[in-house]
């Protein structure tokens, strides 16, 4: 769907970003990360051409986008920032409405879409579609600001940092509908963070870069299990690498049968996150968690002293999405 | 604690006396003038200087004390207008100032029957300090009450038209014998002439800096190397005299006349509206030129990287976003050229331009100040209805609608 090969940005002599190669799957979703200015958002800029690139090719369906229409090109990819640039000067309705404007659909299609847009992203149209951008709270700002970027139905998505500015427990609850979005309407997208956590929950694809170059890619547990140097192990976290891979599996993927023994008090849903499990045995102190599933009937069992003794290889279930 | 209970006149002293000083002020301004100082003057035509009359002779007992009474409840109000229990107190005071604007033609009525001879038909009413005074600050004190009671602008607006439309049926109607309105009538072809005259360069003015200044703020944003130079230049336009301007301007259109027999017959010469308009213009063009400059260039970066990244071209981000965006403070802009030139203006009477100026002028020349207000008074109105409605329009136009 995308693909960069040997793409280089120069702004005057410095180099922004440097030979960086990567391929975005169809369905997929790739976050870029790394540190501040290590060229994240020039990466994604230069994708929708809002920046030209200096050397090398970046291809959608394997055609170079310099064959495309700038305009036409941005039209059909959805592009969501981080301070939302909202228009302040347009009712939330218009600024969803932009796009499908643009691309002259009939006004009673954008309406209805329009509409459709806020439903799906938990705005109440009598309550916001007339509301202006300084009357939103940060949170909803973002929420209109993903709902213009889906207005056209684009592929793709390009969504720079966009929970950055919110406070934990908003971006959260974003980070979850986002999660819940994609796995309705499989877009290709690509994400720029510095929140790593954020990184690896999301996306399917991990692109670590660092001063302009790429330093490793892959999935988020290839890169959690082998990070390729000192940068990209400190970047997953250093010594909470483990704490984060257990972010990534399911309890389900560790549970053992029901052992004849007395049941353990404490209980955990099969869907839980091993390391929500572990912050559990911890908590209660114990070593043994009896799981459940959603009816609350005991599955299975988690016990940390089997936990510990895993072949390290076992570990590798990527999470679907 | 002991202590304070033992002074229990101080502590009741202190709860209602909280003042807003400004008004307290004001109001005993209006007081000192309104009996101290003439609030009228009468001359039996218009080269004899008048004899003056204090407040108990032009308005009587009656016209006195009911100006009195209002007045202090004005005083009275003020000091306790910032204590808790009294939250009305504003509202009264705005309504008592409201009662004082529209009593004070009525006033100048009666001051006319009382001292104006009818069988003297050049016989003149002047206006005094005191009622000139009192009028002023009283006008003050609707300021401030407006910012107090946080007015919006299109409020205190209706609230003065009605007080507006009472003095204006009250000076066609009723006040001929005022010297202000003989002098009127006895030009009222040259004030309409002057009236136009004054809007036609004023329009002018405005109008071409708006457009030069649009043009020059644009072009100054395509090549930002000119930025320095151009800003430079503006500011030092601003800084002549107007005077100096208008003279230093003299000779080049001379000049211009005398050799270009187009010229000539457009009407350009070294006097009238041509230098004029020239030197008006040149004043308009900084702030035009800044506020423009300043109001696109201010638009915020994300909204304009948001707007391409969407898929605008060039042409929609400019008249869809950025416009749009700065047109607020692009007019704030045109209130103040336009506020600007209609003051300015007067001045370009010096050089034969006409307009208002023309009687301010004239007025000085032969120490008839009657005259002089009748220019000055439509400058000072037309400059504020300017102000107010440029303003409400820039109001109107900020993102979100009118606040
Ligand atoms: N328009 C530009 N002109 C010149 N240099 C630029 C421009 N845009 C970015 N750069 C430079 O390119 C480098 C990469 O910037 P970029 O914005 O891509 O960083 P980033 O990874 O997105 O950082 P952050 O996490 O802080 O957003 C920086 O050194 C920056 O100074
Ligand atoms: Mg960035």
């Amino acid at each position: 769907m995308i693909e960069l090969s040997h793409v280089t940005k120069r702004f005057g002599d410095e180099m922004a970003v440097d030979d960086v190669s990567f391929k975005v799957a169809k369905g997929e979703f790739c976050a870029l990360v790394g540190t501040s200015g290590c060229g994240k958002s020039t990466t994604l800029r230069m994708i929708n051409r809002l920046l030209e690139h200096s050397e090398g090719e970046i291809l959608l369906d394997g055609q170079p986008i310099r064959d495309f229409d700038a305009v036409q090109l941005r039209r059909r990819i959805g592009y969501v920032i981080q301070s939302t640039g909202l228009f302040p000067h347009w009712t939330v309705a218009r600024n969803i409405g932009l796009v499908p404007r643009l691309l002259k659909w009939p006004s009673t299609k954008v309406h209805s879409r329009v509409e459709q847009l806020m439903h799906l992203l938990g705005l109440p149209v009598g309550e916001f579609a007339h509301k202006f951008p300084h009357q939103l709270s940060g949170g909803q700002a973002q929420r209109v600001g993903v709902a213009r970027a889906l207005a056209a139905d684009p592929d793709i998505l390009l969504m720079d940092e966009p929970f950055g500015a919110l406070d934990p427990i908003t971006r959260e609850k974003l980070q979850e509908e986002l999660r819940a979005l994609q796995s309705r309407l499989h877009k290709t997208i690509v994400f720029v963070t510095h929140d790593i956590d954020e990184a690896l929950q999301l996306a399917n694809h991990l692109v670590v870069m660092r001063a302009g170059r790429v330093v490793q890619q892959g999935t988020p547990l290839e890169l959690l299990h082998h990070p390729a140097d000192k940068f990209v192990e400190s970047m997953l976290g250093g010594v909470e690498r483990g704490l984060k891979q257990a972010g990534l599996t399911r309890v389900a993927d560790h549970m053992l049968p029901l052992s004849p023994t007395l049941p353990a008090q404490s209980r955990v849903p099969s869907s839980m996150s091993l390391r929500q499990a572990l912050s559990v045995m911890l908590r209660d102190h114990t070593e043994r968690l009896t799981v459940v599933d959603p009816h609350d009937m005991p599955v299975g069992e988690l016990s940390m002293r089997k936990l510990i003794r895993e072949p390290k290889a076992d570990q590798g279930h990527d999470r679907e999405h | 604690m002991s202590l304070k209970d033992a002074m229990p006149v101080e502590k009741g002293r202190l709860s209602w006396f909280s003042p807003n000083w400004v008004l307290l002020l004001l109001s005993t301004i209006a007081l000192g003038a309104f009996f101290g100082l003439e609030t009228a003057s009468v001359a039996p035509n218009r080269i004899v200087s008048g004899t003056g009359y204090l407040v108990f002779s032009a308005l009587g007992w009656q016209g006195a004390l009911l100006g009195m009474v209002l007045i202090l409840a004005l005083i009275g109000f003020s000091c306790i207008a910032e204590c808790q229990e009294y939250r009305d107190a504003y509202k009264a005071m705005l309504v008592i100032v409201m009662a004082l604007l529209a009593l004070m033609p009525f006033a100048l009525m009666v001051a006319t029957s009382r001292l104006v001879d009818s069988d003297l038909p050049q016989a003149r009413l002047g206006i005094g300090a005191g009622f000139w005074v009192t009028l002023f600050v009283l006008l003050l004190a609707l300021v401030e009450l407006r910012t107090r009671l946080a007015l919006a602008r299109i409020w205190s607006w209706s609230l003065l038209l009605p007080i507006g439309l009472l003095w204006w049926l009250c000076l066609s109607l009723w006040l001929e014998p005022l010297a202000l309105m003989r002098e009127y009538h006895s030009r009222s072809e040259q004030f309409s002439e002057a009236f136009r005259q004054h809007l036609e360069l004023v329009g002018t003015a405005v109008g071409v800096s708006l457009m030069l200044g649009m043009g020059l703020a644009l072009l100054m944003r395509r090549y930002p190397r000119s930025q320095k130079a151009a800003f430079a230049i503006l500011n030092f336009l601003q800084t002549i005299p107007s005077l100096a301007l208008f003279g230093l301007l003299l000779a080049p259109l001379a000049w211009l006349a005398a050799n270009l027999p187009l010229a000539a017959s457009l009407g350009i010469s070294g006097i009238g509206w041509a230098p004029a308009l020239v030197a008006l213009v040149a004043y308009s063009l900084l702030p035009m030129v800044r506020n423009t400059f300043i109001a696109l260039e201010e638009v915020s970066p994300a909204v304009i990287d948001a707007a391409y990244g969407m898929g605008m071209d060039t042409r929609q981000v400019f008249l869809q976003v950025r416009l749009p965006l700065a047109l607020p403070v692009m007019l704030e802009g045109v209130r103040i050229t336009t506020v600007q030139a209609i003051g300015l203006t007067t001045v370009a009477a010096l050089i034969g331009a006409g307009g208002f100026g023309t009687f301010v002028f004239q007025g000085l020349g032969q120490a008839a100040m009657d005259m002089v207000l009748l220019g000055a008074l439509p400058i000072l109105l037309m400059a504020s209805v300017a102000d107010a409605l440029l303003g409400a329009v820039s109001d109107f136009l900020r993102p979100g609608g009118a606040k």
